[in-house]
């Protein structure tokens, strides 16, 4: 447990479209990061120490922390690189966390984010990948054959969506409803990108199959943006606000990458829709927390679901209800804005995806919507309790954050 | 100097083949490459922790102990999860290759072993794939000794 209360004082988030070409990297960070600030009433001369993040080479530039720093009020002071691929965001919240939970540093300035139009975000892919890539042309495997096969994120998407799918008794209709709900919240939304109210399942189902069971209506899209926070100790924070969001607790826990075939550590033998790491980071969290039956305590998710049917998948590893009863809840209302567990009030990383920003993005939208700061996509219930999730790595590692209106007694 | 708004993208190739990369697992595969070629078996290896079976071979377990024993598994199989190409993939692919139908691919668990591969099913239509179904490997009239003997499967009839 940590040594010291940990709460948000301060939210940013930047302007989230598909292509920035009016800002820099450091310019667009600098939107979320001063949003940031005036949000705490806190300038860069209170912050203790930095840690930010982005996925390595997306953008065509590494270590833009090295030269953005000067820019977002960072200069000469400790800083932390996180980067955990798609879960970077939710890592840096993470360490955000630690770095002020250890009592080491009081205030703590968190960034994530992607300016994916900078670069190109197949080849920062490719650079993930290499190794299981090069593990296979090492065995003489043509690289047209590796292609063939359905590599990249919407490779690991559709396995793991169909045997969701057959274990869950999700069918695509719930994908097409799990597509509408997001995208009809990222409506409400001013920081999210894909804004579609309205939507109805029966258009998305009319949407291009992209491959099965995933159609371009159950995929996210590719973003500029970013995301900051301001973390303190509980003391500070209640100094600074009415109202904080207490981080009770982070976990994180990381299995075997859930790639169907052969890696570079040879074959990989755990499904997709397992994703043990998830529920064995929740539990850790849960228990941290001191939550002892996350199903009735938790009153918000956003679990981290660039592909509809993780929305589901997710909900249920995140024990917020049996394997398998995530679809009849979803049908049952209680996801909705007015439901009884509202799931992904942001739109989800579906409507919106600056990737390293992404996970930070779900720990955020629990600390605004606790702090009551939504505007128009505020749930109707009170937020006591919420719960962030953030999937990534190479596919294997789950991270898992709760979040309070009221410190841990 | 001519200044440019744009991002972009150099042709270029890096034959990335060419590097030998320390992998443990490759040797092991290659050993089963080699069966798959010689005597038309497919090859797996054991983990003596737990039991569990990889295929392809792998060079250690989840339960950290080394899957060291040899073992013969089936050429029969059963589909864990499947995907088949939707309109994206016709785009730039001569239609000879394709003829008009999507391909269909498959994780498969081969029986005998506990780990999925992938491979491409044939014989059957992308409607009636599920997950549960039985599948059989389509050895190639010549095995290559690569993973490319593994790429395609047609259904099984019991
Ligand atoms: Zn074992």
């Amino acid at each position: 447990m940590a040594k010291n209360e940990v709460a948000v004082v301060g939210v940013g988030l930047s302007k989230h479209v598909s292509k920035r070409r009016d800002v820099n990297i450091a310019e667009l960070v600098w939107e979320a990061v001063s949003a940031c600030y005036e949000d705490a009433g806190l300038k860069p001369k209170d912050v203790d120490a930095f840690a930010t993040g982005n996925m390595p080479a997306f953008e065509g530039v590494n270590l833009p922390e090295e030269w953005g720093a000067g820019h977002w009020g960072a200069y000469n002071k400790p800083l932390l690189r996180i980067t955990t691929g798609g879960t970077t965001g939710g890592s840096v919240a993470h360490g955000g966390y630690y770095l002020v939970g250890s009592g080491l540093f009081d205030t703590v300035m968190c960034i994530a984010f992607e300016k994916q139009s900078d670069g190109n975000s197949t080849m920062g892919l490719n650079t993930v990948a290499l190794a299981d890539a090069a593990a296979q042309l090492q065995l003489g495997v043509d690289p047209g054959f590796i292609a063939s096969f359905g590599g990249g994120a919407v490779g690991v998407a559709v396995y793991q969506a169909s045997s969701y799918m057959k274990s869950s008794g999700c069918t695509t209709h719930h994908l097409d409803k799990v597509s509408a709900l997001c995208r009809n919240n990222a409506a409400l939304n001013p920081y999210s990108h894909l804004k579609q109210p309205g939507l109805t399942p029966e258009e998305v189902a009319k949407t291009t199959l992209l491959q099965y069971p995933i159609r371009f209506g159950h995929v996210c899209p590719a973003t500029d943006g970013a995301c900051a926070m301001l973390f303190t100790t509980g003391e500070k924070a209640r100094k600074l606000t009415d109202k904080p969001a207490y981080v009770l607790s982070c976990a994180s826990a990381s299995d075997e990458a859930a790639l169907v075939g052969i890696s570079g550590s040879g074959t990989t033998n755990v499904d997709p829709c397992e994703q043990e790491s998830c529920k064995i980071a929740a539990a850790r969290a849960y228990e941290i927390a001191g939550i002892k039956d996350p199903r009735n305590e938790i009153d918000l998710a956003e679990p981290y679901s660039p592909f509809a049917h993780q929305l589901l998948m997710f909900y249920e590893r995140l024990l917020l209800c049996d394997e398998g009863e995530a679809p009849s809840i979803l049908d049952s209302g209680s996801m909705n804005l007015d439901g009884e567990l509202p799931v992904c009030p942001s739109g989800g990383v579906i409507s919106t995806n600056a990737i390293g920003a992404s996970a930070m993005e779900r720990v955020a939208e629990c600390a605004l919507q606790i702090m009551g700061k939504c505007g128009e996509r505020q749930v109707k219930k009170d937020v006591h309790k919420a719960v962030a999730h953030g999937w990534g790595g190479a596919v294997n590692l789950n991270v898992v954050a709760v979040l309070s209106d009221t410190p841990r007694r | 100097m001519e200044y440019k708004n744009e991002t972009i993208a150099i042709e270029g190739s890096w034959n990335l083949a060419s590097w030998e990369w320390k992998f443990e697992s490759i040797a092991l595969i290659r050993k089963t490459f080699e069966a798959m070629k010689n005597e038309r078996k497919l090859m797996a290896n054991k983990c003596p922790g737990c039991g569990r079976v990889y295929f392809l071979p792998k060079p250690y377990c989840l339960c950290l102990s080394i899957p060291d024993e040899w073992v013969e598994i089936k050429d029969t199989a059963t589909v864990t999860t499947y995907t088949f190409t939707g309109a994206w993939a016709y785009e730039g692919i001569a239609d000879d290759e394709v003829s008009g139908t999507p391909q269909i691919f498959a994780g498969v668990v081969f029986d005998g072993s506990d780990t999925k591969t992938v491979t491409m099913l044939e014989g059957i239509e992308p409607e009636k794939v599920h997950v549960g179904m039985r599948v059989k490997l389509k050895w190639p009239e010549e095995v290559a000794g690569g993973l490319t003997d593994l790429a395609h499967c047609v259904p099984l009839e019991e």
